[in-house]
Order: structure tokens, then C-alpha cells, then sequence
């Protein structure tokens, strides 16, 4: 999902779900900030680099895929971008503990992990729902790609083919993959930019799904693969239907922030508020197009009366590095700041309970005190003061 | 990270160090040691993915081709290794490309971070522009002057860079804190 989706319809789907303009371009814009907060940038802003939500093209590059540089890629990925769909998962064949661990990370919907995420940012702040709504609506993008490297889980191969509505009804056509990242992709002949086969299990170009290039991140793209975990299976990747499963349960769990669902369940989706606007959007999701904004923010203005800009980041910089130190929390980088880092550490913490160790090494506080990553002090800073209060 | 794999860590640094000190004591047969740790690498990599396919990639589409690539990697070793008292072209062109891929990535990315405002580019930027440099240098010294000591220090350099990473990683920080 690129930015139309995780900015200007997750705008619509607060506005929906009740919030005003200013709360919901903040989830919206929090949403985005998923994809642009990385160490680069939270090391320019002085502030605690586990933050990152995300990782540049070249930092990746960059990183080191021993133990180490594995985890941390795992935490930022599995956390933000592909979580994991159920952490006890066995596939059919019986295989090592390395290959279930890396199988046990394939992201997918509904999982127990998206209700603690949810569960996570009630009673938070707008930035915290927009982080958790990033995460939901990915869930729906990256199903059955593992945000760690793995040759073994997600690579494809050549048999991979988008199915097209044409005079005749839907015909197969085979997408020709490039590895030329500055040519933009051309959906009219169905050429994709991917990552480059590198036959290492822990290279970063097997990371999510790089290997199938942006096909998940297109709404209107349908396309059918073999997955390399799933035994000589075809999987068919249904995008305009996944997304809108996505928009719907994205107001079911944003009306459950606001207080208005007492609950939030696994499997269950808003679509009665999503109704009026069905056509809208059936008819953004189904239009190729390499990016919906507009037609997005056009359905934002029709429902709130308002037009949401573009993400200002310098602004959002500036407020943070111009607030005073004891007043940095209370920015909207401060607050998206301790958004992630609770839900980086509740995540990496679920892996680690379940016996996988892809994501690093949790000890919860409760039981063995505060040891390890120093940045995440913040969120016992936190716990600390609101106690006291 | 688990107590095991910090005391590996640490280990493989100190082993790092020692074959460094073995190189910078007799570089006159360094490039000859290099090319038998190489080749020795190559045994090590083919009986890895033979491990690797085992394990693995036997659950993976296409995986099969871990098999053939382990069988002809091992062949290639026992080939690297009948060569070494033949030719020492192909080591330095391998070193080489170790010294200019680092670089060229390390130039990439401080021109990325100065883009993004990052302070910490110049340091990146330098030691790119080192690696850069260097791999010219030990072009012209090595293949043209058929100097190969220079490349044998060179080696080291890098071997010591992997060492400090490897003690480095030995002493992270890395546990996460969950406060509930």
C-alpha cells in the first residue's frame, strides 16, 4: 500500500468512523508516517532511533544481515509492515525449527497479534491509531509475505501471471518483471519492478515482498503466483477485494478507539458505514492507476467538507526539534515516537514468547526490570508518569 | 541475542585478529594464505547450502537448485584450491571487488543521509572515498606493478573491520522491553 491508501483512505475511514477533520488527518498522516520514519531521519531529529518504522532503499543496503542486523530488520518489518498472521503456524510438511521460525512470521489478517495491536492503541493518541491502522491495512496488502528475509518464504518465480477483466472475461497475462528501479511500472503491460533472485536465505532483496515488487502495494491489481512456502500451490491475490476488507475494518477498529464498538473482533468489518460510499470506492479500487490520491482525497473532501493536504514532514521536524525537551512528547513525532516503540516492543515481545527468537530477545519489565535497548526508558518514562498522575 | 552466540561473536573476532597478526607476519606468502582461506571458504559455503537445502530450502519452490549449486560449488573449491601455486590474478580481482562494492555502497548511502539531513554522512562519505581510492590504488599497485603485499594489507584492513563488528556484536544491547 502506497500512500493513498495508508494516508488519504485511512482519512476516510476515521471521518467515517466519527472522528473530526483534524483527528483524522492526524491518523491519516500518522498512517503515513509509518513509511518515512526512519533512523536517517530520527537521527537527524536527535531522537531514539529505535523509533524506525521503516527503512531507506540504501539503509538496507547497508545493513548487515548477521543475528543482529536480522533482528532489527525483523522488528522494524514484522512490526510495522508485515505482521506475523499466527505465531504458532505449522505447515504441512514436517521441517526444521529455522524454517518454521521464518514460517511463523508470514504476515496475514485477523490474527490474534492485529487485536493486540488494536487493543494496543485504545485510550492512545491519534497517532497511535494511525500507526495501528497502518499496520491493520498491511495485513491485508503483505498477506503471505514474512517481513524478514527469506529466500524460502518469499521468494517467486517466473509463474506469476495478473489477471485481467478483458471483452472475454478475466485472461492471464504474465508479468514481466524488471529490476530497473528508476523505470516506473507499467501496468498496461503488466511490467513490474522486483528485487534481483540473490540465492541467499538472508538477503535483503528476499525481504517482504520485494521479490513481487509493488504488485501487493497496486489496489487494482489481481494476480495469481506460486508462493515458495506454500508446497506447489497457486495463490491467487485478490487486491481490489483485500483492500476494501482493509478500508472496512479499518472503521470497525477506529469506531472501536473512539468507544463507539465496545469491542474489537477478529473477522468482523464495517461495511454498513462504508455503504453510502461503496461505488466510490469499488471504482478507485478497481481503476489502474499507479497512484489513487487523488481520487482518494476527492472521496475525503465529498464526506468531511475539507481537502487534506500532504504530509508537511518538514513541519513536523521543525515542531520536534524546536519543542523543548520535557515538552517533545507532547509534538506529534513525540507521540508517534512512543506509538511505535510500544508497538515495536509488544510485537517483538510476542515473538519472543512464542519461542522464535527472529525478532530479538524481550524480557517484560515486570519480571526481570528494565534491561537492554535504553530508547525504550521512553515508555517506562511514560507508564512512570502517567502512574503518578 | 543469546549468551552463545555473544561468546561465538567474540570468538570469531578473536580468530579474525590472530589470522591478521599470521597475514602481517609473513606477507611475502599472505596472498597464498588468503587464497586457501578462500578456497577453504568455498568448501565451507558448499557443505552450508547442502545444510541449507537440507533444512531449508527442500520446502521451497524451486529449491532443488540448492543441491546442484552445492555440488558445483564444492567442485569449484577443489578447483580454487589446485590453483593456488597457479594463479593469484583471480584473488586480487576478488579483493578488489570486496573494496570497491564497500565503497561504492558506503558513498551511496552518505550521499542518501545528506540528502535527508543526517549529520553523520561526512564520516561515511570518507571512508567510502577511502575504499574507492584504495581500490584504484591497489589496481594499479597490484595487477599492473604486480605488487601483492599492498593487497594482502588491504585484506587485513578488512578482516579488521570484521573483527571489531564481530566484538561489537558481542556486547550490543539487545533486549527489547515490554512494560504492560
Amino acid at each position: 500500500m502506497n500512500k493513498d491508501f495508508h494516508c488519504y483512505a485511512t482519512y476516510c475511514a476515521a471521518i467515517l468512523a466519527g472522528y473530526s477533520h483534524e483527528e483524522s488527518a492526524v491518523i491519516g498522516y500518522s498512517s503515513q508516517m509509518v513509511d518515512l520514519c526512519t533512523r536517517t531521519m530520527l537521527s537527524k531529529l536527535h531522537a531514539p532511533q529505535s523509533a524506525a518504522t521503516t527503512q531507506l532503499q540504501l539503509e538496507l543496503m547497508d545493513a548487515r544481515t548477521d543475528i543482529i542486523g536480522l533482528q532489527d530488520i525483523t522488528r522494524i518489518w514484522a512490526s510495522f509492515h508485515f505482521l506475523p498472521g499466527d505465531l504458532n503456524a505449522a505447515p504441512k510438511q514436517k521441517c526444521s525449527k529455522k524454517y518454521l521460525n521464518k514460517y511463523r512470521l508470514i504476515c496475514n489478517p485477523n490474527s490474534e497479534l492485529i487485536e493486540k495491536t488494536v487493543s494496543l492503541a485504545k485510550g492512545k493518541s491519534e497517532q497511535a491509531a494511525g500507526i495501528a491502522m497502518h499496520v491493520l491495512a498491511d495485513t491485508w496488502a503483505h498477506r503471505y509475505f514474512a517481513g524478514t528475509p527469506s529466500l524460502v518464504i518469499n521468494n517467486i518465480n517466473y509463474h506469476c501471471f495478473e489477471l485481467v477483466q478483458s471483452e472475454n472475461g478475466e485472461v492471464e497475462r504474465k508479468v514481466n518483471f524488471r529490476h530497473n528501479p528508476s523505470a516506473p511500472d507499467d501496468p498496461e503491460h503488466s511490467a513490474y519492478t522486483n528485487t534481483v533472485y540473490y540465492n541467499n536465505e538472508n538477503s535483503i532483496m528476499s525481504l517482504g515482498h520485494g521479490r513481487a515488487g509493488h504488485l501487493p502495494d497496486y489496489c487494482f491489481v489481481k494476480y495469481k503466483y506460486l508462493p515458495a512456502w506454500k508446497q506447489y500451490e497457486e495463490i491467487v491475490k485478490d487486491n481490489p477485494a483485500d483492500y476494501l476488507n482493509a478500508f472496512c475494518q479499518m472503521i470497525y477498529a477506529l469506531k472501536f478507539l473512539r468507544g463507539v464498538n465496545p469491542s474489537f473482533e477478529r473477522g468482523k468489518y464495517d461495511t454498513e458505514a462504508a455503504e453510502p460510499i461503496m461505488d466510490d470506492i469499488r471504482r478507485i479500487l478497481h481503476t489502474v492507476q499507479l497512484d489513487s490520491t487523488d481520487d482518494w482525497r476527492e472521496l475525503g473532501r465529498k464526506l468531511s467538507g475539507h481537502s487534506l493536504e500532504e504530509i508537511d514532514v518538514d513541519k513536523i521536524e521543525k515542531e520536534y526539534l524546536d519543542a523543548d525537551d520535557d515538552k517533545k512528547d507532547d509534538t506529534f513525532l513525540g507521540k508517534f515516537i512512543i506509538g511505535a516503540l510500544a508497538q515495536k516492543s509488544m510485537v517483538t515481545n510476542q515473538i519472543f514468547q512464542s519461542g522464535n527468537k527472529l525478532a530479538g530477545y524481550s524480557i517484560e519489565y515486570s519480571s526481570k526490570g528494565f534491561k537492554g535497548i535504553r530508547d525504550f526508558r521512553k515508555l517506562l518514562n511514560r507508564k512512570e508518569s502517567a502512574k503518578n498522575e | 541475542m543469546s549468551k552463545f552466540q555473544r561468546v561465538k561473536s567474540f570468538l570469531a573476532g578473536v580468530a579474525l585478529l590472530l589470522l591478521i597478526l599470521i597475514l602481517l607476519a609473513i606477507p611475502e606468502s599472505g596472498l597464498s594464505i588468503v587464497a586457501l582461506i578462500l578456497s577453504l571458504s568455498l568448501v565451507f559455503y558448499g557443505f552450508r547450502m547442502l545444510w541449507y537445502y537440507a533444512k531449508m530450502a527442500r520446502h521451497m519452490v524451486g529449491g532443488k537448485t540448492f543441491l546442484y549449486q552445492s555440488i558445483i560449488v564444492l567442485d569449484f573449491a577443489l578447483f580454487t584450491f589446485s590453483l593456488i601455486r597457479i594463479s593469484t590474478v583471480w584473488i586480487m580481482i576478488y579483493l578488489m571487488g570486496v573494496f570497491a562494492f564497500s565503497g561504492a555502497i558506503d558513498i551511496l548511502r552518505a550521499l542518501e543521509a545528506k540528502k535527508n539531513g543526517a549529520p553523520s554522512w561526512k564520516l561515511k562519505f570518507i571512508s567510502g572515498c577511502i575504499s574507492v581510492a584504495a581500490t584504484i590504488a591497489l589496481f594499479i599497485i597490484g595487477i599492473i606493478f604486480r605488487e601483492q603485499t599492498i593487497l594482502v594489507y588491504g585484506y587485513c584492513i578488512n578482516l579488521g573491520y570484521a573483527a571489531v563488528m564481530r566484538f561489537v556484536n558481542a556486547f550490543r544491547r539487545t533486549a527489547i522491553v515490554y512494560i504492560q
